[in-house]
């Protein structure tokens, strides 16, 4: 892609707005895959439990194996597009190796643990899906401080 | 980059593309079965708008995640531009033989079946050579 080629984004006013527009959106996706999840799983662990797991006292069936892989296939394919995107503009930043390593390695680590805790919830119960919902959080949370921190270095031209 | 940690997420990020593809196949096995005869009665049986719903967002988002994981090959210095073009034409067949397959056998052109079977897991295994090119050209070092 042209972004990752190209030397210095300030340099190019065209690059600068794509990707300003590009990261504004992926931040909303972020907040919007966000919003989704709380309305469909709950926002807190006894929610994603009772939604996952299902919960006898109240008639909460569990969720069945194939809407699980379904729900999973179909999030991580956008989540590892908006790392991608995300990462290689972060990457390209400037920051120290340590934030960048950081990072990188946080938000493959539980964009990982994510649909792993899923996969495993029928084995593992609540600790898969407390797992999995921490991750979830924290993958967000990086992406949208991550895309943030980019953005606000595309509109300073610092990069 | 220290080199250990740059190989540590080349090797976490393959491992989420090919948990990615797994999924992919083990949904393939619980919703359709590996058999001509599944995929034929279970695309025969489904509706234009459900095909549809399968078919628009795997076309959409595939394509663009082709477009990302083939443009990496033109940056490995063992394989020549021809083998790329190839590969990418390859590829890009299979993909729309595994998606538009259904549709044909949905209208009852049995046959496709066949082909949709070969087409989707011709399409995985050449995903996961091209993931393990790039994984392995990764950790030896890129152009």
């Amino acid at each position: 892609m042209k972004f990752i080629a190209s030397k210095k984004l300030s340099d190019n006013s065209v690059m600068r707005s794509i990707i300003i527009g590009m990261l504004l959106s992926l931040i909303f996706a972020m907040m919007l895959s966000m919003t989704a999840k709380g309305i469909d799983y709950g926002v807190s662990p006894m929610q994603w439990n009772a939604a996952v797991l299902g919960n006898e006292a109240e008639f909460i069936d569990p969720m069945s194996f194939n809407d699980l892989l379904l729900g999973i296939h179909a999030d991580l394919f956008g989540l590892i597009i908006t790392f991608v995107l995300i990462a290689s503009v972060y990457a390209r930043m400037g920051r120290s190796r340590v934030i960048a390593i950081s990072f990188l390695t946080l938000s493959l680590l539980s964009l990982l643990v994510y649909p792993i805790g899923m996969l495993f919830s029928p084995l593992l119960g609540s600790t898969g899906v407390s797992l999995s919902l921490s991750a979830f959080i924290l993958f967000h949370s990086l992406m949208i401080v991550g895309g943030l921190d980019a953005l606000i270095g595309l509109l300073r031209k610092k990069f | 980059m220290n080199s250990k940690i740059l190989q540590f997420i080349a090797l976490a990020f393959s491992s989420l593309v090919i948990l990615q593809a797994f999924l992919g196949v083990v949904l393939f096995g619980r919703l359709v079965g590996f058999s001509v005869h599944d995929v034929s009665v279970y695309y025969g049986d489904k509706s234009l708008h459900g095909l549809l719903e399968v078919t628009l967002p795997h076309t959409l988002f595939i394509s663009i995640a082709l477009m990302a994981v083939l443009h990496f090959l033109a940056f490995i210095q063992t394989i020549d531009l021809k083998t790329t073009k190839k590969a990418t034409c390859f590829v890009f067949t299979l993909f729309f033989l595994d998606q538009f397959s259904p549709l044909l056998i949905s209208f009852g052109l049995e046959f496709f079946a066949i082909l949709k079977l070969f087409a989707f897991i011709g399409f995985q295994i050449a995903l996961l050579w091209i993931w393990m090119l790039l994984f392995k050209q990764t950790l030896t070092g890129l152009k």
